[in-house]
């Protein structure tokens, strides 16, 4: 920007609390600059503002026409805050080294970000020549000669190995596309899923045939990116026990820039829920499944015992999905065709239902205070909603921002040490 | 009104603005973060117009799926009740010709601007509507995307920026006219791709004298520039906000 500008804000500024401001900003535009064939595209406006500068000084106005824009902005409310952004967005120049650097500096769609041409461009970037420009508005990431610019915000991007929780849009030939709030639908093959029984062997063409009696249109389900294809669409599975058919639940949509990718996404909460965090976003509260022997070691002895008991009442379904100490060495015993069942749990109680919808509404309350969502937080929020004994009270704007402050203090106070709270 | 009125001898226009000066510019964007990725809300002077964008999604139907790029949509949605005077003006009806083909130039003026081979098998939908009308109408649909598509993370090559700009007396450029003043001068809409002198879109729907041309242009280009300007210091501000609001997160 040219110094005439800076000037300029610095005069709107003083005046800001009068009323209305005047903010002048000279442009002054030779003619000739607007040949129908404009050959400087990026970066002109330097030039224009040197000329500009010559033409001010030798006083040639008769040539050269004088175009300035009037606007009128607003009394400026926060005014340490729009002072301090200012100064810095005008100054800040992303080509110097020691200000790349510089953490939370934003850049935004068609800013220079370096014109080093060493640098490898990356995610959000395009290049004209030897010159790095950004192509969204975020934080610039630099890992090694790797520049990249993440966005503030985006939709889901999948990656091996994210637990997500996903929703079956269309049965297809041999696979099933399923939505991930993503760019494209995940695709979950045939091949990836385990048959009732636990059988292992390769899928015949009756398994074809019979694909919409494991899932259909509209199921819900848990389940891993295995593999990403070249056009950043993800190749899902869902061989081992603690994924596959959900139910005895509600889903609860988030951004998914608020789950921190971890070890470890489905948990055991107070109130007899149980809670899986889809990286996706997706979130599935539950009720927690019977803890069965099974899930102890057992003896052979003991899970025929359990098969017994299973069949004689076999209207409750004993199928597991978020209990993660099945492994998949006990495949055939657990897999039957419960797995693909879609009844669900009767002796759901009351009780159950309600906690559910409080942890609904819970999650509701980070999401809008855009905190960072993990298990630790869940609790903590459910503890302070627990004085508000109608859950429904919690969706309230300012119920929600002030459990979102509480939260936040009641960590500060703690002293919990949470590195990366958000997966940005 | 009488063309005297539109430009008095002191140099004020009905509005009380100066011949170069842009109405109160205020926008906002992350509107509506439930229901949409990216969402903007633009006001200039009395107009007022909202915009939601959908994608990079899934196609809705097989005939927009395209192998290499993603599949561009623009619904423009006038509603009556955004005529200040919905009677002595004439309605625009969603299918009108006039909007389908607002429609396919605002699809053309963006397909060139988002970087469309970075999502391929995708559709984006650009949902715009418009509140309140008050003269530069087209203009302001097309800063209201541009925020909208920055505000949804998507990828594009730089801001669009619009305004119009009309002549008075044959003579006089008058920049970002109102609906009084859009009635009685003639006048051209322009759009600029970031702070450079590209025109990515110009529309001239009525007669205007070919010297002054040079002349309108040069002062809708600075007047683009500084609602690039504006924009930007509006998208960086609340970049910043978020920002700051994630660190307070993890400093604890």
């Amino acid at each position: 920007m040219s110094s005439t500008s800076k000037q300029n804000w610095a005069i709107s500024d003083c005046d800001a609390h009068f009323c209305d401001v005047l903010v002048m900003l000279k442009i002054f535009v030779p003619f000739h600059c607007y040949g129908w064939s404009s050959q400087k595209c990026w970066g002109a406006e330097e030039e224009t503002a040197g000329e500009a500068g010559k033409a001010g000084e030798a006083g040639e106005a008769p040539a050269e026409a004088t175009m300035e824009v009037l606007t009128v902005s607003k009394p400026i409310q926060n005014r340490e805050d729009f002072d301090s952004d200012s100064d810095s967005d005008l100054d800040l120049d992303f080509a110097s080294p020691q200000k790349q650097s510089l953490q939370n500096s934003v850049v935004t769609p068609g800013e220079l970000v370096t014109s080093d041409p060493m640098l490898m461009r990356g995610h959000g970037t395009y290049s004209v020549g030897n010159k790095t420009y950004s192509s969204v508005a975020g934080t610039i990431s630099r890992v090694n000669k790797l520049l990249s610019v993440i966005p503030l915000k985006s939709r889901f991007r999948p990656e091996t190995g994210d637990h997500i929780v996903g929703r079956i849009t269309e049965v297809g030939n041999k696979r099933w596309k399923v939505d991930i709030g993503g760019e494209q639908n995940a695709i979950l093959l045939l091949g990836s899923v385990n048959l009732p029984g636990g059988i292992l062997r390769r899928k015949s063409q009756n398994d074809e045939l019979t694909m919409r009696n494991f899932l259909k249109e509209g199921d819900l389900l848990n389940c891993e990116v295995q593999m990403l294809y070249n056009d950043g669409a993800a190749g899902l599975h869902t061989r081992s026990l603690k994924y596959g058919k959900l139910r005895n639940g509600l889903l609860v949509l988030v951004p998914s820039y608020l789950i921190v990718r971890t070890k470890n996404h489905s948990f055991d909460l107070p109130g007899n829920v149980s809670i899986i965090l889809g990286v996706n976003g997706f979130v599935w509260l539950y009720k927690t499944p019977l803890k069965t022997s099974l899930s102890s070691s057992s003896t052979l002895k003991n899970t025929n015992l359990n098969k017994f008991q299973t069949m004689l009442n076999s209207d409750s379904s004993n199928y597991t999905p978020g209990s993660t100490s099945v492994s998949i060495t006990r495949l055939e015993e657990e897999s039957t065709w419960e797995i693909y069942s879609d009844k669900n749990d009767p002796n759901i109680s009351n009780n159950v239902r309600l906690n559910i919808v409080r942890y609904k509404n819970c999650l509701k309350c980070l999401s809008h205070c855009e905190i960072g969502i993990t298990k630790s937080r869940i609790e903590h929020v459910y503890d302070i909603s627990l004085e508000y004994e109608n859950s429904g009270n919690l969706i309230e704007i300012e119920v929600m921002e002030r459990i979102g402050k509480d939260v936040l203090n009641g960590e500060k106070m703690r002293g919990v040490n949470t590195s990366k709270m958000m997966s940005l | 009104m009488s063309r005297q009125e539109i430009y008095s001898p002191e140099g004020l226009r009905v509005d009380g603005r100066r011949w170069n000066e842009i109405r109160r510019l205020s926008c906002k964007i992350n509107t509506h973060p439930i229901s949409c990725d990216g969402s903007s809300y633009l006001q200039i002077g009395n107009t007022k117009v909202m915009t939601m964008v959908h994608g990079p999604i899934e196609p809705k139907n097989k005939s927009s799926l395209l192998q290499d790029r993603a599949y561009l949509t623009v619904n423009l949605n006038i509603p009556s009740f955004s005529f200040f005077n919905a009677t002595t003006n004439k309605k625009l009806s969603k299918n009108s010709k006039k909007i389908l083909e607002l429609q396919v130039s605002l699809v053309n003026i963006f397909q060139d601007l988002i970087i469309l081979k970075n999502y391929p098998r995708t559709q984006i939908i650009i949902n715009t509507i418009v509140l309140n009308q008050d003269g530069s109408l087209i203009s302001s649909i097309i800063n209201s995307i541009s925020l909208a598509l920055i505000d949804s993370g998507i990828s594009m090559y730089d801001y669009i920026s619009s305004v119009n700009c009309g002549l008075f007396n044959s003579k006089f450029p008058i920049l970002d006219l109102n609906y009084l003043e859009e009635l009685d001068l003639p006048f051209l809409t322009i759009a600029i791709i970031g702070k450079s002198e590209n025109v990515s879109f110009l529309l001239l729907e009525n007669n205007l004298p070919l010297d002054a041309l040079e002349k309108i242009l040069a002062i809708s280009i600075s007047g683009s520039h500084r609602i690039k300007d504006l924009m930007d210091n509006q998208v960086k501000k609340s970049s910043k906000l978020r920002i700051k609001s994630i660190n307070e997160q993890s400093i604890n």
